[in-house]
């Protein structure tokens, strides 16, 4: 026996036929989990048959779609249901043991879909690499590279330290400048 | 009758060295690579401040300018993750346990003062 | 008949560890009904690994719970090296699988001397504890925690085990085994033992599969979910495994399973001891795992099956990272359980599904 894991991605209307259907061919139920992303909640239902774990994934469930419950073929998924109901604001319908929003105490409506503002730094961060990268790319040119290339580095950087980068850049420029005119000056 | 079996273990316990330890007049000794407290040794460190970074617990904060290496022991898990990741092997970590605080302040290292 | 009265269960109770509340329906002594409730603990740290990035997040995910740290740890780690495509030396593995199992013997033995507390048996009770405080201490000796080992990296592990270590390792094992082989006979025959939990919250094999139950609560129904015989790591190198199963279901079954398979733990280490290759004990893991990429993973922690899901989006932070543990999965089972046992015997029947509620929490 090895483990051997798969992803399918199927439609929301096809969940409950596929609940009924693993439930035929004696699969065991693993788990229900979520993943916030920006076009909505990836939820993901996992199946265990031998050796083989099959995941089921709905993508980009909206706050507005009503997730039929899967408690009736699989009573152990009650708990993720009330779960994903009060982290993700999904809504799930006809769930065997319903807290209706009370399965934890959040302090915050719909914690794990709030975006903090260290994971979009970190986002701006990666997409600003991304164009920069795809900049360079453009460039081609050897010349433009080096500019390039500092840009994709500044982007990189906390914005406090690329200023100072920058600052220090000009100084250097101005600097050179005045040598040359000093040097013209000379002449 | 099994009553017995496990009566004739604890009648025999005794007889026996206690398992446990008269704390606090006899201490445990502390074997060689446990996880007790951080300290450092800023004779050799850079100010980097790579140990600051990757602490899960942001428990340490450097100060390069001032001169100064800060622990908070209140915030550190005693992962050694800092001890793993120093570039310069200036930090370390104690067997023993960390002394009780009486305030909730962080300990503080300062360049030229040895603690 | 009588009325129907709501008993409240816990969530500060003298046989739970952790905060469960349970509304325990009642009608002349009789449980007809239980609802469960959680979230007194609910810590948020699967929203953590947002700011914290994969090698941090791994002292995150091992202080999820303290009895199953070794096993979280462990878990993560293999999970992070499935999405990165990392292959771990094979020494790091066996040491790995040593560790855990070291912690399977002293999470049964806790259990066990929380049990024995729970049926009046205090004398047991100690010399459970007493057994354990053993195992703490080689954890203390090998890896520099009793509790929170933060032994595992991503990667491989952090420190190595040497042939003197092993060699008392194995010797400390052998008292354990000798003084706990006397304790366990006392145990599962003793008569008052048996008359407190034979026949008490049985699980049909047809049940306990329905419920989708994990660990050995499941496995003294005769379900074998026991994740260990996929081979994953160094438990593919065993010689044979044979999981250790019970067909009565109920809480004796329970007991029987969790007390058999210290023993079978400690035959997992003597054997993996005898095995373990000589060579590196980690690998450097650099980059970020790929964006969009996702992988799941599975561990038999003591409790049972724990699952793990990561997603990565192209930065040194996962974009999330999933642990379903095993006490969550059984507390459906535990519902059932409870539905038609007596009132004096919900604290057996609570007790020997092992919950570990930070866990369920996270």
């Amino acid at each position: 026996m090895a483990f051997q894991t798969e992803f399918t991605v199927i439609p929301l209307s096809e969940l409950k036929a596929c609940a009924q259907a693993r439930k035929a061919e004696g699969s065991r139920y693993v788990q229900t989990l979520a993943v916030n992303t920006e076009a909505g909640v990836d939820i993901v239902y996992s199946f265990m048959l031998g050796d083989r774990m099959s995941n089921y994934k709905l993508v980009a469930v909206k706050e507005s779609d009503v997730v039929p419950s899967i408690t009736d073929e699989f009573l152990a998924a009650f708990i993720w249901e009330n779960e994903i109901h009060d982290l993700f604001g999904i809504t799930f319908e006809g769930i065997s043991i319903d807290f209706g929003g009370k399965f934890y105490n959040v302090a915050v409506d719909k914690p794990m879909t709030v975006i903090s503002p260290a994971q979009l730094a970190a986002r701006e961060k990666a997409a600003k690499l991304a164009a920069a990268k795809a900049a360079k790319e453009k460039a081609g040119a050897p010349a433009a590279s080096v500019d390039a290339e500092l840009e994709a580095k500044l982007a990189g950087m906390d914005p406090e330290k690329a200023a100072k980068v920058r600052a220090a850049m000009e100084a250097k420029a101005k600097k050179e400048a005045a040598r040359a005119a000093e040097q013209k000056g000379g002449e | 009758m099994s009553g017995f079996k496990l009566g004739g273990m604890t009648i025999g316990s005794v007889f026996k060295k206690p398992e446990t330890l008269l704390y606090p007049f006899e201490q445990k000794q502390a074997p060689a690579g446990l996880r007790g407290h951080v300290i450092v040794d800023l004779s050799m460190c850079v100010f980097c401040g790579i140990c600051q970074k990757r602490c899960p617990a942001d428990a340490i904060a450097v100060d390069k300018a001032a001169g100064t290496w800060a622990i908070d022991d209140f915030a550190c898990v005693q992962c050694a993750c800092c001890v793993k990741e120093c570039p310069k092997n200036c930090l370390l970590m104690e067997p023993s346990p960390s002394a009780v605080g009486t305030s909730k302040a962080p300990r503080v290292f300062v360049v030229g003062s040895m603690r | 008949m009588g009325k129907a009265t709501v008993i409240p269960f816990g969530p500060q109770h003298p046989v739970l560890p952790e905060p469960l509340h349970l509304d325990l329906v009642v009608q002349d002594e009789k449980v007809i009904e239980a609802i469960p409730q959680i979230g007194f603990v609910h810590r948020g740290l699967e929203k953590l690994v947002e700011t914290r990035d994969y090698n941090q997040f791994l002292y995150v995910c091992e202080r999820i719970c303290g009895i199953c740290a070794a096993g979280h740890s462990i878990g993560y780690a293999e999970t992070v090296e499935r999405l990165m495509g990392v292959e771990i030396p094979k020494r790091a593995e066996y040491l790995r699988v040593i560790w855990h199992e070291l912690s399977r013997v002293h999470s049964h033995l806790l259990w066990l001397g929380l049990a024995a507390d729970a049926f009046g048996f205090e004398s047991m009770f100690m010399h459970a504890w007493r057994l354990r405080e053993r195992v703490l201490d080689l954890f203390e000796k090998t890896t520099g925690g009793r509790v929170i080992l933060s032994v595992v990296k991503v990667g491989g592990v952090h420190r190595d085990i040497d042939a003197n270590q092993m060699s008392e390792i194995i010797h400390v094992l052998d008292g354990i085994m000798a003084d706990y082989r006397k304790i366990v006979d006392t145990l599962l025959t003793d008569y008052s033992v048996k008359n407190r939990t034979v026949g008490v919250g049985t699980l049909s094999h047809e049940e306990a599969f329905a419920l989708s139950m994990v660990g050995p609560f499941a496995r003294a129904s005769n379900v074998n979910n026991d994740v260990r015989c996929l081979g994953n790591g160094a438990y593919g190198d065993l010689s044979d495994f044979q999981p250790i199963m019970d067909a009565q279901g109920d809480c004796y079954a329970r007991v029987k399973v969790r007390c058999l398979e210290v023993l079978q733990s400690i035959e997992i280490i003597k054997e993996l001891a005898a095995k373990i290759p000589a060579g590196e004990i980690s690998v450097n893991v650099k980059g970020a795992p790929a964006e969009g990429a996702e992988v799941c993973n599975v561990l038999e922690q003591p409790r049972g099956e724990c699952y793990y899901y990561a997603r990565g989006n192209g930065t040194k932070n996962l974009e999330r990272m999933r642990i379903r543990t095993p006490t969550s999965q059984n507390i459906a089972g535990m519902v059932a359980a409870l539905k038609g046992c007596d009132l004096a015997d919900v604290n057996m029947v609570v007790l020997t599904i092992d919950p570990c509620i930070s866990c369920t929490e996270r």
